[in-house]
C-alpha cells in the first residue's frame, strides 16, 4: 500500500517536473529566431537597396507568410509530441477538392457558402483521427501512418476531382482571403488568431502540459498516468482541423481548386518548423517558434526573389537552411542510434 | 484475431483483382502511358485515347506513373506480358532517359509505339524498327507567339515579368527561349524579373506578389503555362490590376480561355492533348496494320514537331465554341496533321 502511494507521489512529482520543464522550454522563446530574422532583413535590405524593407513589401511578406504560418502551426504540434506528420499535402488537396465542389463552382450545383469552412475542417480532423489511431492503436510510426494518409488522401482527391481545375464562383471567399483590415493582410490576422489559440492551449491547459510531457519523455509520461494515446490522437485531430482551414485559404486565394492544391506545402512548413526552433526530437518549441519559423522562411524566399537570385540557388539555399536548422535544434541526448 | 482480419482483407483484395481481370475483352490493347490523371492536360489526353479506341473498337488501358519512371516501365511490361504483340502504345515518357528502357522493352516484344515530349537527344526513333514516331509540340514557337501577343497588348513598350516552368524541363526551357527571341527584337520592352513558379498556381501567385512589390509599374506578365498565368492573374486581381496588366500562358485550359475572353489574359496556345492521345494510338495502329511502312517512312516523319493551336483575343470565341462548349471533330486517319518541322 505504502509502495503504491510512493509510486503515486513519484508519478505526481514527475508530472510536475515534466510540466515545469515544458514551461521553461516554451518560455525559452525565440531569441535565436529573432536574430536570424534580423540578419535576413539586413542582408536583403542591403541587397535590394531598401525595396525589401518598404512598407509595401513588408505587407507582401506578411500576406505571403499567412498560409505557411498556419500550416506550420498545424505540423509543429505533432513534432512537439515527438511524432512527424507528412500527410499535409494530400489532406489539404482532399479538403480543397471537396470544398471546391461544395462552394459555388462551375462543376456541381452545390452552393453552401461558408458552411464549407466547418466541413473542410471536420474532414481534415477526420484524417487526423485516422492518422492518430493508426499511430496509437496499430502502433505504426507516425511518419509511416501519415505518409500513407498523404497518398491515400491524394489518391482520393484525384478520384473525386478527376483532375479538373474547379473554378470557385463565390467571390466572398477570395475577397476575405486576399483582403486586409487597415492595411494588414487578413491572412496574417488569421494566422495570429490560430497562434493565440494554440499558445493558450500549450501554456495554460492541462492538455498543453501533457503534450510537452509526452514530447519530453513518453515513457515517463505514460508511467505518470497520462493517457498518452488519447493526447496524441487529439493532437493529430487539431492538426488535421487546421489543414482543413489551410485548404480553404489556398483554394480561395486563387479561386480555384484541383487535386494538386496542397502540393509543395510540406517542405516550406517543415523547414519553418525546424528554423523556428521546434526540435524534431520532440518536447522543445511551441507555437511562437512555428510562427517565427514560417516568417523567416517566407522573408528569406521573398528576399531571394527580389534580389533576382537564380531559382536553382534558391532551392539549394532552402535545403541548406533546413539541414542547418535541424543540426542546431535537435536534442542529441534523446538519440541512441541514428538510422 | 487481428491477423485473421488482415488475412481476410488481403484475400478480398486478391479476389477482387482476379474477378476484375476475368472480364476478358477482345481487340487490340491500346496502352496510354501518361504521368497522372491529376491534371486536366493528361486527363483530356486519356479521353482522346479513349475516343480513338472507341472509334476502332480497341481496349484502351490508361497507365499513370505518378512521376515514377520505374512504375511506368513496369506497367508497360505488365501490359506486354498480358497482351503480347496484340498491343500498341502511346507514351509520355516520365523523363527523357526513361524512353530508352521503354523502347527496348517494346522492341523486344515487337510492339509498335509512339512517344511524346521526352527522349534523349542522341537516341533516334528511326533506329528502332517499332518506334513509329517521337513527337512534341514546339515550345519555342509557343513562347514566341505568346510573348509577341503580350508585347502587342502593351503597345510595344514597357516592363514585363516572366514566370518560368520547372527549370530542368525541356518544355520550360524552349518556351522561355521563345520569349527571349522576341525580347531581342523588342528593345523597348524590358524583362525586369523572372523566376520559376514550378508550373504551380499557388507558387505563381506567391512569386507574382513579390514581383509586384518590387515592380509596381509592370506592364505585362509572361508565364510558361496557363496554371501559373491564372495564379499570377489572381495576384494582379488582389492588387487591383486584373484586366489592366495582361497575362499570357500556354496549354489552353478552359479557365485560361475564359480569362482571354474576359480580356484579362492576352494569349495562350492549346496543346491539344485530346488529339495527342488519339493520334498517337492511331499512328501506332497504322504501323501495326501496315497502313504505313516504317522502313520507307522518311526520317523527318519519325521525329518531328507539331504546331499547337494559337489563341488570342481575336479567335477566342471560335476556339471556345469548338473546344469548350463543343467537342472537336478529328480525322484520326490524317496521321501527320499539324506537322510543323522535323526534330533533329
Amino acid at each position: 500500500m505504502s509502495g503504491q502511494a510512493a509510486a503515486g507521489r513519484r508519478a505526481g512529482f514527475s508530472i510536475r517536473r515534466a510540466g515545469q520543464k515544458a514551461l521553461d522550454v516554451i518560455s525559452r522563446g525565440v531569441v535565436g529566431q529573432v536574430a536570424a530574422l534580423a540578419i535576413v532583413l539586413v542582408i536583403f535590405a542591403a541587397g535590394t537597396e531598401g525595396t525589401y524593407l518598404s512598407l509595401k513589401n513588408i505587407l507582401t511578406i506578411l500576406s505571403l507568410a499567412g498560409i505557411p504560418m498556419i500550416i506550420c502551426l498545424a505540423i509543429h504540434q505533432v513534432v512537439v509530441i515527438g511524432g512527424m506528420d507528412l500527410s499535409t499535402e494530400g489532406v489539404i488537396s482532399l479538403c480543397a477538392v471537396i470544398s471546391g465542389f461544395l462552394i459555388k463552382n462551375n462543376f456541381t450545383g452545390y452552393n453552401i457558402g461558408f458552411w464549407a469552412v466547418p466541413i473542410s475542417m471536420t474532414l481534415g480532423g477526420l484524417t487526423g483521427l485516422v492518422s492518430g489511431l493508426l499511430n496509437t492503436r496499430v502502433k505504426m510510426p507516425s511518419f509511416i501512418a501519415t505518409l500513407g494518409m498523404w497518398w491515400a488522401a491524394q489518391g482520393l482527391s484525384v478520384i473525386i476531382g478527376r483532375g479538373n481545375a474547379v473554378k470557385m464562383l463565390d467571390q466572398r471567399f477570395q475577397n476575405i482571403t486576399n483582403g486586409d483590415i487597415l492595411g494588414i493582410p487578413n491572412l496574417i490576422l488569421m494566422a495570429v488568431a490560430i497562434f493565440a489559440i494554440l499558445l493558450v492551449i500549450q501554456r495554460m491547459t492541462k492538455l498543453g502540459k501533457y503534450i510537452y510531457a509526452i514530447g519530453g519523455d513518453e515513457q515517463l509520461a505514460r508511467q505518470a498516468g497520462i493517457k498518452v494515446d488519447r493526447i496524441k490522437v487529439i493532437v493529430f485531430v487539431i492538426t488535421g482541423v487546421i489543414y482543413g482551414l489551410a485548404a480553404i485559404l489556398l483554394l480561395s486565394r486563387v479561386a480555384s481548386s484541383n487535386p494538386r492544391t496542397g502540393n509543395g506545402q510540406l517542405f516550406p512548413a517543415m523547414t519553418a518548423v525546424a528554423v523556428g526552433g521546434v526540435s524534431l526530437s520532440g518536447g522543445i518549441g511551441g507555437a511562437l517558434n512555428a510562427l517565427f519559423g514560417a516568417l523567416i522562411v517566407t522573408a528569406l524566399n521573398n528576399g531571394m526573389v527580389l534580389m533576382k537570385i537564380s531559382p536553382y540557388i534558391q532551392s539549394a539555399v532552402n535545403g541548406v537552411v533546413l539541414i542547418l536548422a535541424v543540426a542546431v535544434t535537435i536534442d542529441r541526448r534523446k538519440i541512441g542510434i541514428i538510422k | 484475431m487481428k491477423r485473421l482480419t488482415l488475412l481476410f482483407c488481403v484475400a478480398a483484395i486478391l479476389a477482387l483483382a482476379v474477378v476484375g481481370s476475368a472480364y476478358a475483352q477482345k481487340g487490340v490493347f491500346m496502352g496510354t502511358a501518361i504521368r497522372s490523371l491529376e491534371n486536366p492536360y493528361h486527363l483530356v489526353w486519356s479521353r482522346g485515347g479513349q475516343a480513338y479506341a472507341d472509334s476502332v473498337g480497341g481496349i484502351h488501358v490508361v497507365q499513370t506513373c505518378e512521376g515514377s519512371s520505374e512504375k511506368q516501365l513496369n506497367d508497360i511490361k505488365a501490359l506486354i506480358a498480358k497482351a503480347g504483340k496484340n498491343a500498341v502504345f502511346c507514351i509520355d515518357p516520365n523523363e527523357a532517359p526513361n524512353a530508352v528502357p521503354i523502347a527496348k522493352a517494346l522492341e523486344a516484344a515487337g510492339v509498335y509505339y509512339v512517344t511524346w515530349w521526352n527522349k534523349p537527344d542522341n537516341i533516334k526513333a528511326w533506329n528502332f524498327p517499332h518506334w513509329v514516331a517521337h513527337i512534341a509540340f514546339d515550345g519555342i514557337s509557343t513562347g514566341e507567339f505568346t510573348a509577341t501577343e503580350l508585347i502587342k497588348s502593351m503597345g510595344g513598350k514597357g516592363k514585363i515579368v516572366a514566370i518560368q516552368g520547372m527549370l530542368a524541363n525541356t518544355t520550360a526551357i524552349d518556351r522561355f527561349q521563345g520569349l527571349k527571341n522576341v525580347l531581342a527584337k523588342n528593345p523597348d520592352v524590358e524583362l525586369v524579373a523572372q523566376d520559376t513558379g514550378e508550373w504551380d498556381r499557388n507558387k505563381a501567385f506567391d512569386k507574382m506578389k513579390s514581383f509586384l512589390s518590387a515592380n509596381p509599374d509592370v506592364g505585362g506578365v509572361w508565364c510558361a503555362n496557363d496554371n501559373m498565368a491564372l495564379g499570377a492573374l489572381e495576384a494582379l486581381r488582389a492588387a487591383g490590376l486584373a484586366g489592366k496588366v495582361l497575362v499570357t500562358g500556354a496549354d489552353g485550359i478552359t479557365e485560361m480561355l475564359n480569362a482571354i475572353d474576359k480580356g484579362e489574359a492576352a494569349a495562350t496556345v492549346l496543346n491539344d492533348s485530346f488529339w495527342q492521345g488519339g493520334i498517337g494510338l492511331s499512328l501506332a495502329i497504322a504501323a501495326k496494320t501496315g497502313k504505313i511502312n516504317l522502313k520507307t517512312t522518311p526520317k523527318d516523319h519519325r521525329q518531328y514537331y507539331v504546331q499547337a493551336i494559337y489563341i488570342n483575343q481575336d479567335n477566342i470565341k471560335k476556339v471556345i465554341a469548338e473546344h469548350v462548349t463543343g467537342t472537336p471533330k478529328y480525322d484520326w486517319n490524317d496521321l501527320y496533321a499539324n506537322y510543323l518541322r522535323p526534330m533533329p
